[in-house]
């Protein structure tokens, strides 16, 4: 059986011999002695290596833990809230998704608005804080960047904004 | 030197750019005094503001927040006894004790002068040696590049905390990640699957904001789980001092301040090490040396002014590597690279030749940024103590829109954000797979003039021995091969010294 670093090892090691595999479809150009697979099959190869490597030393670890009968449960971490970082990400996903479609100034108003109800303690007690802050951080980015560093932000296409 | 370092003072003492060296650190100082909120995440937020501006500007802006932070972090260290970066943990050992005791200004004071003392040290070290360095630099051919780079790499692979094979393996994949896209020699698409998409490769910077502040920020929102508010810090009571007794009481200990200016500087001028590592070996090396070691963490002066005088000076010798070989110290430099390259600024051995005005513009800026520091928490420390109170949702909620601009702006273009997006996701499993960050981001760094560098020399000459028998490229390679037996060895060092160890007595 497989620990953390045995199956994040097999990953990076499914990753690269994969990709080695789509090297082998790239041109050789006759001009250069070294065509554009030499480096990454290099890398590649690398990579590979060291992912086996970590595979075998966390077995071999494992294998050890269990001989000296350290396989005691360990001990309970911090709780850790997965939701909210589920929440987060997919909420700056659909951020980045609406972005062209809405522009900045709506998507990001909208985006800050969600996200502090979303972490926020108490969203209906803090509802005025998070009003002015979504308003205010839509407004003041976007004139800080357009209106004076001359920096472009994403129009939307619904919008017109 | 001292006429273009004269000039160069004049010059950025001039409204223009001292404005944004003035804004820099004091947007540092707020970054590193917020707890959660690094000197890279304040210098990656930065950095889209620096788009707009003159390139010393920009870069003025980005050393004033890198001097501002290493100052910022120790100032709720001391008063709150919470880092406000982690190159102030060792500061809050001695920094919050003396406060407790009553002493709060001495506390802040002492750590202030000291940052200044070990930043202006390390300026002395950063002015001096840059140039000859990248003279030196100058003889270099790719054979000696290619080994530099990855002497860089397996060092900062071989000093990472975790695993040396993790560390390895890190680089790797941030190698893997340049090779995705067009080839360096004759733009052939690689390893794209058709996707117009990955066709131009990943952009470092939309990488970097993903991996440094992004994941950054989703783990704070890990850790917000029962009882989420943040913890209201106590109004401070007065910070009043006698400046002249703290800074006699720093100067009367030239050997501490010399001694830990000089571990800040060597922490510093190794790739992406870092003020973290700095000011914790610095404390550990003062108690080491003090008579009285037992009083460390009792709320003594050797303690913060070790960590302060090295995590500034570390900052210098971060900027040493990066102006004389181009190769990021920490990754606030490596922001700075992004944004020198955005510029058309090539850093590395030619940059102090061929831009003498932004090179010594970057010294004077670092000079500068000292003074304007002392002045910014002189007049500020009560208000940045209230920024801590900020609510965390809507700190988070600002810092992604500004990251979401800092990738967009690059290129006005939203494939830079969804780059921005899933290197998020991608730095946040691979920090709990427990992987390193730093070797990640220096293989993306790197991976292209690695790349270069080593078509470059086969394409000069196909024997690959030059690599080993030239002499600086053959003893960058041994110095490689060296840092990862001695890492081995010490992580075998520590393993067995752990195994040896008796059973400690358990009192119930």
């Amino acid at each position: 059986m497989l620990g953390r670093d045995g199956l994040a090892g097999l990953a990076c090691l499914a990753g690269s011999l994969w990709l080695l595999a789509l090297t082998r479809g790239l041109p050789h150009p006759a001009l250069v002695p070294i065509g554009p697979s030499f480096y990454p099959r290099i890398v590649l190869s690398v990579t590979a290596i060291l992912s086996a490597v970590l595979v075998v030393t966390d077995l071999l670890a494992r294998r050890r833990a269990r001989r000296a009968g350290e396989g005691r449960p360990a001990a309970p971490g911090a709780r850790r809230n997965v939701g909210l970082v589920a929440a987060t990400f997919a909420l700056f996903a659909g951020y980045v998704a609406l972005l062209p479609l809405l522009g900045f100034r709506v998507a990001t108003g909208l985006f800050v608005l969600v996200i502090q109800a979303v972490l926020d303690e108490e969203p209906r007690r803090h509802w005025l804080r998070i009003l002015l802050v979504s308003a205010c951080t839509a407004a003041l980015t976007h004139l800080a960047f357009e209106g004076y560093l001359s920096v472009l932000l994403p129009r939307g296409r619904w919008t017109g904004l | 030197m001292f006429e273009l370092l004269g000039a160069s003072l004049l010059d950025v003492l001039q409204w223009k750019y001292l404005l944004p060296l003035a804004l820099g650190t004091l947007a540092g100082i707020v970054g590193g005094a917020l707890p959660g909120v690094t000197i890279t995440m304040t210098i990656i937020l930065v950095l889209p503001f620096t788009f707009g501006l003159d390139p010393l500007q920009g870069l003025a802006a980005m050393t004033g927040v890198y001097v501002g932070g290493e100052c910022g972090g120790l100032i709720t260290a001391c008063l709150i006894g919470i880092p406000g970066t982690p190159s102030a943990i060792a500061t809050m050992f001695d920094g919050f004790p003396m406060a407790q005791k009553g002493e709060p200004g001495r506390a802040v004071w002492l750590g202030v002068w000291a940052s200044v003392a070990g930043g202006l040290l390390g300026a002395v070290f950063l002015i001096a040696t840059t140039g000859p360095l990248a003279a030196f630099a100058l003889e270099f051919g790719p054979w000696e590049y290619f080994s530099l780079f990855i002497l860089a790499l397996s060092m900062v692979a071989g000093l990472t905390e975790a695993s040396l094979l993790k560390g390895l393996l890190a680089g790797a994949i941030g190698m893997v990640i340049t090779v995705i896209g067009a080839d360096p020699i004759m733009a052939i698409p690689r390893l794209t699957m058709g996707s117009e998409f990955l066709r131009g490769g990943f952009p470092f910077l939309p990488i970097l904001i993903g991996i440094f502040a992004f994941a950054q920020i989703v783990a704070d929102v890990e850790k917000m789980s029962a009882g989420r508010a943040t913890p209201t810090p106590l109004p401070p009571p007065t910070l009043a001092v006698s400046h002249l007794a703290v800074i006699r009481e720093i100067v009367s200990r030239p050997f501490l301040l010399l001694w830990s200016t000089i571990i800040g500087l060597l922490i510093g001028v190794l790739p992406a090490i870092g003020g973290s590592a700095a000011n914790i070996m610095a404390y550990d090396q003062a108690k080491k040396f003090s008579r009285h070691p037992e009083r460390f963490g009792t709320g003594i002066p050797e303690g913060i002014i070790a960590s302060e005088s090295s995590n500034n000076s570390n900052v210098a010798g971060s900027l040493v590597t990066i102006m004389a070989f181009g190769i990021p110290g920490d990754a606030v430099t490596a922001v700075m690279l992004g944004a020198m390259i955005i510029h058309g600024i090539q850093p590395g051995p030619l940059f102090i030749s061929q831009e003498p005005r932004i090179a010594y513009g970057i010294f004077a800026a670092y000079l500068l940024a000292h003074p304007l520091a002392v002045v910014t928490i002189a007049l500020g420390t009560r208000l940045f103590l209230k920024i801590v109170t900020v609510p965390k949702s809507a700190l988070i909620a600002v810092v992604l829109v500004l990251c979401t601009v800092g990738a967009y702006a690059l290129n006005n273009i939203m494939d830079n954000v969804w780059v921005l997006f899933i290197f998020g996701l991608f730095g946040y499993a691979l920090v709990k797979l427990g992987f390193p960050l730093a070797p990640l981001i220096l293989g993306v760094i790197l991976g292209d003039q690695i790349e270069v560098n080593l078509v470059r020399a086969i394409m000069t000459d196909a024997n690959p021995w030059l690599f080993l028998t030239r002499p600086i490229s053959g003893a960058l390679i041994a110095l490689s091969v060296a840092s990862v037996v001695l890492a081995v060895w010490q992580h075998h060092r520590t393993r067995s010294r752990l195994a040896q160890a008796p059973e400690p007595d358990l009192d119930f």
